[in-house]
């Protein structure tokens, strides 16, 4: 087990057993990655399904075994809060997302990622973002892991091809 | 190798390093320490609950096993309506037991 994973499951035990200040820990050490991912996912909110997320984190925290990397068992509950906020808006087509800052290259990335299937988007921010494995991802997306390459592949090609087309 | 797209794509997709926003960890502390509070108040009020049920049972059980006593069984049948002044009269009892005010029974914020 990696020690950043041995360090999470320490904080996450102590969280489990009622403590709430090695929690406030986690949650300062992992906020910022959870909003940039639900932010770039072009949810409507996704301070308040990070606030979800977390809330479930700490609920179920004595079901962190540490296997997993922190980030990705707090993405994958953040991932499903998305899905429960999205049927619960019935909302099937991808937004138009308001850009994470007013720099003109972000609101670029943001259109090319508003384009994309809600999957492809996905997959490309965790694994060219947010350096997840391959295999992570996959089993965040519930997609075969050839599934997920492909996915991968084609959603950078797809931008590849509005960054040509708009240089 | 990666080109300018690659590098451009991947600063744009990592989470950027800012500090931690310390306003939004005390948000999330706020609504664990609320959705404790209410799990707390959520066990208590189960407690309670089961401890009235219990109660209600106990006093249910004992009036019936009055009831089936012979000279009290006869008493009754002779004036059935000083059972029922009883049984209102009980009920009534029941009833302003019951909706007393919890005032310090109850969980502390």
């Amino acid at each position: 087990m990696a020690e950043q994973n041995e360090e999470d499951l320490a904080l996450s035990r102590r969280a489990a057993a009622g403590d709430s200040a090695s929690f406030a820990m986690l949650v300062e050490k992992y906020e910022r990655p959870l909003r940039s991912f639900l932010a770039r996912m072009g949810a409507p909110d996704p301070d308040d399904i990070a606030q979800d997320a977390f809330l479930k984190a700490w609920r179920f925290a004595g079901q962190y075994d540490g296997r997993a990397r922190y980030s990705t068992w707090l993405t994958r509950i953040a991932w499903r809060c998305r899905l429960d906020s999205l049927r619960r808006e019935r909302v099937d087509e991808p937004r138009d997302e308001e850009p994470a800052s007013g720099h003109e290259q972000s609101a670029e990335v943001s259109d090319m990622l508003a384009r994309l299937s809600d999957k492809e988007r996905a997959a490309l921010i965790l694994c060219e973002g947010h350096g997840w494995t391959h295999p992570e991802a996959a089993e965040l997306l519930d997609m075969p892991l050839g599934t997920l390459k492909s996915c991968v592949a084609r959603a950078k090609t797809k931008c590849r091809e509005m960054w040509s087309d708009h240089g | 190798m990666a080109d300018e797209f690659d590098l451009m794509l991947g600063s744009a997709l990592s989470p950027n390093g800012r500090e931690p926003d310390r306003l939004f960890v005390a948000r999330v502390q706020a609504r664990v320490a609320l959705d404790e509070r209410l799990r707390a108040e959520r066990r208590f009020a189960i407690r309670q609950l089961g401890i009235e049920v219990l109660a209600l049972a106990a006093v249910a059980a004992a009036l019936l096993w009055l009831m089936r006593a012979a000279p009290i069984a006869s008493f009754f049948a002779g004036s059935p309506e000083i059972a029922l002044t009883a049984l209102l009269a009980l009920f009534a009892s029941l009833v302003l037991l019951f909706s007393r005010p919890v005032e310090g029974r109850g969980i502390r914020a």
